[in-house]
């Protein structure tokens, strides 16, 4: 067994109390903040920020970054939708006599157990895609995957004209609307399927522990017989299936899937990713990843955003709020790293 | 510091002392240039130094030996500032100081050269070197021109050959490791402190640098230079301290009044025992590796040669004459351009580590530590069990911590590892540890053929007799062994056949009997 050491105790249990005190403020202060509802709602949203961070997570873990998180979520999510809405556009769904929708599209109508599937997999597919490109012209992950958001979402919206598709199955929309003990949604069950997942996947498992290894040092990693290229290629299919996996979720909370989820409609992904990977500990420089953080990040980027919600706070104050946590958050940590390092040098002045 | 620099191009090829200013060196009101005392230091799980203490007088060369973990680092560290003691004090003639910056102690005039290299990659040579002051010219702006001129004459005294304006990139570890002493030496302080400086020198480049060093102590400089090559130790220095455990093993004493005998009996604890490898009994067997007429992309040229199972080949060559390059090609980092490597008589294409490792069972020992060989960050234990995850984990693939460290336990106590435990990372291992858990992964990983590149620079003599030993056992135990060393009595030692390479081809072969004279006689016939 790896015993944490104090720092990393310190390091979650410091990050869980900023997440409660902000749950005790909104508690006292935003009206509605435990109601059930309220409860059960944000838990679909963090769940959905969580997922979305750990995609943004696992590539800061080979010290790469994927900046088509949103993008990736958005032509998964539409993807499925593709698979699943039915191949008549009805008027299933529409208050009947009620024209039929211009703005929505018809599917192929597939099981929509077996569409989440392959829509994993088109995910995964998009990922290898940005792997393969990142490793082939050797250009860092940044670049790349700038050039294929664009290329993603642009050549979505051309083949699907921005319209979305709603008439989605009810087995899928129930899905999105069941509680469990009337307060959780499936979706934090999902999430926390994936964080424990992730968690052991990198801590226990040869291919978890080469992608850390190639990001911590990749000429040792390759010196060591670890074949770099290939885990860059399979990190950024987790990833992307991970993205994937945020946008039907998000199609499940919303009910029908739109083209700007991911992008527009939800929010952006890109910043929240970033924020709950750092905020959680993730190093940007590679080899150290804090999936149990990145779950208290999201948790708490959600939190906030949730609270503000509640008291009314304008939507783009909310935004500006989100990277104040995250610049404090950073730098709180940054004071801490430093803070350690001293000590352990014995820089005491 | 306002006096003049000195700019040792003013000095002339004989190599006498240049006229220049260096900070006077005499004792102010007779106490020794520098005092250390009762310097007390502790890491997690660790007393570094407890209550170790050094005298240093102005132009005296003082050697700091111990073995790997003693604490010569730490006690450097301290005295530059990079580490705050618990205890002790520091004094510069007489007077205390205290260096809670590595700054601070560049005020004092103490230079220091650390033993892991410390370059800023991308930057080019001159700027590495003139980094701490970098010379204003009009406006302000950093006047290139001057620091690439003022290196150069830093470069010429060490008689380095690249390019100031190289980027440090392109050179080879002995010439960083050149670079960086010239930017020691080059901050002109009055104290110079030289953690292993020649660990991966030639024997040349290490008498131009000791002619350097001379020089500077009897312009009043005080030095402290720490090695693991005793010779040096006596051929260089004028006192010795000793640690063992953080602190010290006996008074400073003259060199003249103690032999190597004295010195690891200090550093040990014990009396040395001369360890004479025994008699191999198992023969060598069929040849595994084979080169024939092979190329490679990194400038080795027609090369041939063959290795046995139970037996150990020599390559041996100055440093930079393509031993390396080859290793890296055979293994797959670089590429083999022409000819055929046979494994085991069959044909092999190795285009990677993992290949050679997986399908042919080729380890290499890369002489680069820090960048290639470990992977800092990650724990002794991760570092050791990297080659053979695969081979830990059970059907579903999970990796048991507990039989990950039941796996890799032996290896560290057979090599003597230091370190507070298993999950202690491997940057803040003493040097020689880290050498010795690059050593430890590829013995875990259980290859039939090992390369392994240099493997004692910077080993203290009793691991190194250890590591000797255990290459000894590993080649009765049918591994094939391909020695790169730059050390002569090392090859001399070990191996069974010495291939001589110089630019790129092998230049001979010559048979071992371990005779060092007659062998080493041999070896130098073919290198000029
Ligand atoms: N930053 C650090 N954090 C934790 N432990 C450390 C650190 N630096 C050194 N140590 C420990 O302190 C002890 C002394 O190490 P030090 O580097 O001074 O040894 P050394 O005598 O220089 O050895 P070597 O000959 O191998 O270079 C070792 O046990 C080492 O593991
Ligand atoms: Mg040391």
């Amino acid at each position: 067994m790896r015993r944490p050491n104090f720092i990393t105790i310190w390091d979650r249990a410091g990050l869980a109390v900023v997440v409660l005190s902000s749950w005790a403020v909104f508690a006292i202060f935003a009206e509605g903040f435990t109601s059930k509802f309220n409860v059960f709602s944000v838990g679909r949203l963090v769940s959905i920020l969580i997922v979305v961070g750990l995609a943004q997570t696992v590539v800061m873990g080979i010290g790469d970054i994927n900046l088509s998180v949103g993008a990736v979520g958005g032509v998964v999510a539409m993807f499925f939708g593709w698979l699943v809405a039915p191949t008549q556009l009805g008027t299933a769904g529409l208050a009947s006599g009620a024209p039929q929708d211009v703005t929505a599209l018809p599917g192929l109508g597939i099981n929509w157990q077996f569409a989440f599937i392959l829509a994993l997999l088109f995910g995964a597919a998009l990922g290898f895609i940005n792997g393969w490109l990142i490793v082939r012209s050797g250009l860092h992950g940044f670049i790349v995957t700038l050039g294929t958001m664009g290329v993603f979402s642009g050549s979505m919206y051309i083949i699907t004209k921005v319209k979305a598709f709603r008439n989605l199955p009810e087995g899928f929309l129930g899905f999105g609307k069941m509680k469990f003990f009337d307060l959780l949604s499936p979706l934090v069950f999902i999430m926390l399927g994936v964080v424990v997942f992730l968690f052991f996947f990198l801590r226990s498992t040869t291919p978890g522990r080469q992608m850390l290894a190639s990001g911590a040092n990749r000429r040792a990693a390759l010196a060591s017989g670890i074949n770099v290229n290939r885990i860059v290629i399979s990190t950024h299919m987790l990833s992307a299936a991970l993205a994937g996996l945020a946008g039907i979720m998000l199609a499940a909370r919303i009910g029908s899937a739109i083209p700007t989820i991911g992008t527009g409609g939800g929010g952006d992904w890109l910043l929240p990713s970033f924020a709950a990977s750092a905020i959680g500990g993730t190093l940007f420089t590679g080899g150290s990843v804090n999936v149990v953080g990145t779950m208290f990040g999201g948790l708490l980027l959600g939190t906030v955003e949730n609270g503000l919600n509640l008291l009314r706070v304008p939507g783009f104050w909310v935004q500006m709020i989100t990277g104040l946590v995250l610049l404090l958050a950073v730098i709180l940590d940054r004071i801490r790293v430093v803070a350690v390092e001293r000590s352990r040098m014995g820089a005491a002045q | 510091m306002d006096q003049e620099r000195m700019v040792p191009e003013a000095q002339d090829q004989a190599g006498s002392t240049t006229t220049a200013t260096l900070p006077p060196g005499r004792e102010a009101n007779g106490r020794p240039l520098l005092e250390m005392q009762g310097i007390r230091k502790a890491f997690p799980g660790v007393q570094a130094l407890d209550g170790a203490e050094l005298t240093l007088k102005a132009g005296e060369i003082l050697a700091l030996v111990g073995e790997n973990g003693a604490g010569k680092s730490t006690l450097i560290k301290v005295l530059t500032g990079l580490y705050q003691p618990e205890a002790g004090e520091i004094l510069i003639e007489g007077m205390e100081v205290r260096f809670p910056t590595p700054r601070d102690a560049m005020k004092h005039g103490i230079a220091h050269m650390p033993q892991e290299r410390n370059l800023i990659p991308y930057f080019s040579v001159g700027e590495n070197i003139m980094l701490e002051s970098l010379p204003r010219g009009r406006f302000g702006l950093v006047d290139y021109d001057r620091i690439h001129r003022e290196a150069r004459g830093w470069l010429d005294m060490l008689e380095v050959q690249v390019e100031s304006r190289a980027s440090v990139d392109d050179l080879s570890i002995a010439q960083r490791q050149l670079v960086e002493i010239a930017r020691a030496i080059s901050r002109e302080g009055r104290i110079l402190v030289l953690d292993e400086p020649t660990a991966s020198l030639t024997p040349h480049e290490t008498e131009t640098l000791f002619g350097v060093l001379r020089r500077l102590r009897d312009q009043g400089v005080g030095i402290i230079f720490v090695s693991h090559k005793l010779e040096e130790v006596f051929a260089l220095c004028d006192n010795i301290v000793v640690l063992r455990d953080g602190k010290n093993a006996g008074n400073k004493t003259a060199i003249a009044e103690i032999d190597r005998d004295g010195v690891v009996t200090r550093m040990v604890g014990r009396a040395p025992v001369t360890q004479e490898l025994p008699e191999r009994t198992e023969g060598r067997g069929g040849p595994i590796l084979e080169l024939q007429h092979v190329n490679t992309s990194s400038g080795g040229r027609d090369i041939s040669l063959t290795l046995h199972q139970g037996e150990i080949v020599g390559l041996y060559g100055l440093v930079g004459a393509g031993r390396t390059e080859l290793a890296r090609a055979i293994i797959g980092i670089d590429k083999v351009t022409g000819g055929q490597v046979l494994v085991k008589g069959k044909k092999a294409t190795i285009r990677s580590v993992k290949s050679a490792l997986a399908r042919h069972r080729i380890g290499y020992v890369s002489e680069n530590r820090k960048e290639e060989g470990l992977i800092q960050m990650l724990p002794l234990v991760s570092n050791v069990s990297i080659t053979i995850w695969r081979k830990l984990q059970n059907l579903v693939g999970w990796i048991s911590s507990r039989l990950e460290r039941k796996t890799v336990q032996p290896f560290v106590e057979r090599l003597e590892i230091k370190a507070p435990s298993l999950n202690t990372v491997v940057a803040s291992l003493s040097g020689g540890n880290q050498q010795k858990v690059s050593l430890a992964k590829w013995l875990a990983a259980g290859v039939d053929v090992l390369i392994i590149d240099e493997p004692t620079v910077g080993i203290d003599v009793r691991t190194k007799a250890n590591l000797h030993e255990l290459i000894w056992e590993l080649v009765q135990r049918g591994l094939g062994i391909l020695l790169i060393s730059s050390d002569m009595p090392e090859i001399v030692r070990l191996a069974d056949r010495i291939l001589v390479m110089r630019r790129g081809e092998i230049k001979g072969e010559i048979a071992n009997d371990h005779d060092y004279e007659k062998t080493s006689e041999l070896i130098m016939g073919f290198i000029h």
